[in-house]
């Protein structure tokens, strides 16, 4: 077979980038893809690059849905951008400023990472079945974890504080990472920078701050806030899934199973009382709950069977 | 095989492509040795994003020059070519590898307003298509149904979009934007007097 050129791979590294962006593969087309990836080693670099480009124009959305394509003939650049309810604004050679859209939306579906670049360099990374909303303005960055969990890198600006709501409490941050779950209790996890945590009632002491290394959990209703110090060993097993994975050490095969059934439909049952109190370790696929079973039924000296949405483990 | 994840590709996109015009000027090194740039580049990718875990690395610029100087190292011992000259010109690599890029380094508005000027220079149909998926959040069947297209038209736009994008991101801004698009544009023609239906 004869060598592609570097051109064609990248034409069909952004076909298979725009299949991919329009929805889900299907059964075919997955394989096909994989049989793509495989074929040539310059097609999953091809690939990434044209799936960064697609990623990074996500920005658009808050350009807003005033944004008209331009109405003059291709010889003159002159176009408009409105956004919500500002003013529209020439772009020229003048000069220009534009505000930001209404609020935005982003949701993640069941077993879905979703990795979106914000207008100001933010990067919001959402888990599975997440939902966060995003409402910048000139002064302020607010964004409400609605459910789910998420993690936010936030691009310094002392002039725009960052903070994240998540029911009754409030995150306040700059210039740093750290991820906001919502699954049950309200937990923060601080990789970089520090944070302030704060609770919106009238009793609420002052904001907490929160270090990286650092954790602070809380529930909604409660005006108390507990810290808790994390290595970086231990961060790294729980922001885990950014990386589509699932890392344990020590957590119970319930608490594991528990944690599987965010990922996909697919549900591990667990038989014996016993079997379920054992502890366990190790990273594994987060959407692949079969192959976790399996491989925690030959560690346990277990059986796993798969019977329609379940997996059952017994001994 | 273990799917590109979408941290990892925007990470590609924040950190690498940035870098990617001086990676270009580097590898011109090495095209009178046979060496096909794109080919090196596409490689690059290949093996940054096979990597483990990202989190240790200080310098991506750094990183991106020292896996594409392995790729083209590879390369070379493949076809037999080892040279002094060779020897030379990889060590204009540390040099240009630590070298501060040129101030592209877009921030926030900036980099939006870039975006916006790139996506209002696409060729009308292509523009068409992007600014209902990506300003407007539009899915592709409903992007297909408001023109009128088939689904794979919008595919095959926003494919399109894709690698007229690429030179926004990956060849370090517009100077080459001009010259890609009216060959495109060319392209385009085709399809712009005529209404698909599905």
């Amino acid at each position: 077979m004869e060598r592609k050129s570097a051109h064609r791979i990248d034409q069909e590294a952004a076909q298979w980038a725009a299949k991919i962006d329009a929805g889900t593969l299907s059964k075919e087309a997955g394989a096909a893809f994989d049989a793509w990836l495989e074929s040539d080693v310059r097609c999953p670099g091809a690939y990434a690059r044209m799936r960064a480009v697609s990623l990074m124009t996500e920005q658009a959305r808050a350009l807003g849905t005033g944004f008209e394509a331009p109405l003059a003939t291709p010889s003159s650049r002159r176009w408009f951008i409105a956004a919500g309810a500002v003013a529209a604004v020439l772009l020229a050679t003048v000069g220009y400023h534009f505000a930001p859209s209404a609020t935005e939306h982003y949701v993640s579906t069941i077993g879905e990472m979703k990795t979106i670049k914000l207008e100001d360099g933010s990067i919001l990374t959402l888990n599975t079945q997440s939902e966060v909303t995003v409402h910048y303005t000139r002064t302020r960055r607010q964004l409400e974890l609605i459910h789910g969990e998420a993690i936010f890198a936030v691009a310094k600006n002392k002039e725009r504080p960052f903070v994240v709501t998540a029911g009754d409490t409030n995150v306040r941050a700059v210039g740093t990472s750290f991820s906001v779950s919502r699954v049950g209790a309200i937990k923060i996890l601080v990789q970089e920078g520090t944070v302030e945590v704060g609770k919106n009632s009238t009793e609420a002491s002052p904001a907490l701050r929160v270090p990286h290394n650092s954790g602070a959990i809380t529930q909604e209703g409660a005006a108390s806030i507990r810290t808790f110090a994390l290595s970086n060993a231990e961060l790294y097993r729980d922001l885990a899934w950014r990386d589509g994975h699932l890392a344990f050490e020590g957590q119970t095969l319930a608490e594991a199973a528990a944690e599987f059934s965010r990922y996909s439909d697919m549900k591990i049952v667990i038989l014996d009382k016993k079997l379920a109190a054992e502890e366990i370790a190790g990273r594994f696929r987060a959407t692949d709950p079969i192959g976790f079973a399996r491989n925690a039924a030959i560690s346990l000296k277990a059986h796993a069977e798969v019977s329609g949405k379940e997996i059952r483990l017994s001994r | 095989m273990v799917r590109l994840t979408d941290e990892r590709a925007v990470w590609l996109g924040k950190e690498i492509l940035p870098h990617e015009a001086a990676l270009r000027l580097w590898l011109q090194h090495w095209k009178r040795r046979g060496l096909e740039v794109d080919d090196v580049i596409q490689e690059a990718y290949t093996r940054l994003i096979a990597a483990d875990t990202i989190e240790h690395i200080k310098s991506p610029k750094r990183y991106l020059f020292q896996v594409a100087g392995s790729v083209v190292i590879d390369h070379l011992r493949r076809r037999k070519i080892v040279s002094v000259e060779s020897v030379a010109d990889m060590a204009d690599l540390e040099i240009a590898a630590t070298e501060p890029s040129p101030e592209r380094e877009v921030i926030g508005r900036d980099e939006l307003r870039q975006l916006a000027k790139a996506i209002a220079a696409l060729p009308s149909r292509i523009r068409d298509v992007f600014v209902l998926r990506r300003v407007h959040g539009l899915g592709q069947r409903e992007v297909a149904k408001r023109l009128g297209i088939t689904e794979s038209t919008v595919e095959k736009h926003m494919s399109r979009g894709f690698m007229l994008m690429t030179k926004l991101y990956g060849n370090g801004g517009n100077p080459s934007l001009h010259s890609s698009y009216e060959s495109s544009a060319c392209a385009d023609k085709g399809n712009n007097g005529t209404q698909e239906r599905s």
